[in-house]
């Protein structure tokens, strides 16, 4: 069994830039794991949410390679933004590249998809009604 | 026919295709050299797990992950807060 890094640095990299990405159009917070789980994949991702230091506003990806699992895990602020449904579009284009073997370019995709689709236009004039 | 002849027949049969074939598998095989291992879906995962945006006190070491529900020990204190209610998605492939 080869064993080494699960991405290599550019490809870190292009991922990192996706969530970054993700994080400016949407305002909330991305987080993306890879790894196994010893049992049931949807609590591990809550768990990990909850990891973490925003978990209300924060959308968790989980990847699990060997059990060929994906979790979108979002918290309670975050699901207003991000619907079920809009998730569920999301987890269909991750889904299609990782049976492919492109763990990366799913990522990737995903994520950009996940913080599009959480995108909040800005509200014009709803506080400051004297400005044009 | 002279050794020279049969050692010069057997370079332009043999050796140069022998040759030819080698440096095609070099350049077919050559870009999955260079990326290492790649992930095949269906086949055991051999990296260590990897956190992306993760807790800014933990790191991705497996010893410091969160224990898994139903666990005794209570999760890692690393986190400010725990998610009310959670939505999102499930797939698999």
């Amino acid at each position: 069994m080869p064993v080494g890094d699960a991405f290599t640095p550019d490809q870190l990299f292009d991922i990192e830039r996706a969530v970054r990405n993700a994080e400016v159009a949407s305002g909330l917070h991305f987080s993306v794991y890879v790894g196994g789980a010893d049992s049931e994949t949807r609590p591990f991702a809550q768990e990990l949410l909850n990891e973490l230091d925003d978990p209300d506003h924060t959308v968790l990806v989980y990847v699990d390679p060997a059990g060929r699992r994906l979790e979108i895990v979002t918290g309670a602020e975050a699901k207003r933004q991000l619907s079920d449904t809009a998730a569920g579009l999301a987890a269909l284009t991750m889904q299609t590249s990782f049976a492919t073997g492109d763990l990366t370019g799913g990522l990737v995709t995903g994520v950009q998809q996940l913080g599009a689709n959480a995108h909040q236009a800005p509200l014009l004039h709803a506080n400051e009604p004297h400005k044009q | 026919m002279t050794p020279q002849l049969a050692g010069h027949t057997l370079w332009v049969f043999v050796g140069i295709p022998v040759l030819v074939i080698a440096v095609v598998t070099l350049l077919v095989f050559a870009s999955s050299i260079a990326s290492g291992p790649r992930y095949r879906p269906g086949l055991s995962w051999w990296a260590p797990p990897v956190w992306i945006n993760g807790p800014v006190a933990t790191k991705p070491d497996p010893a410091s992950l969160p224990e898994l529900p139903g666990a005794s020990s209570a999760p890692a204190a690393a986190g400010a807060g725990v998610a009310r209610t959670t939505g999102g998605a499930s797939a698999s492939w």
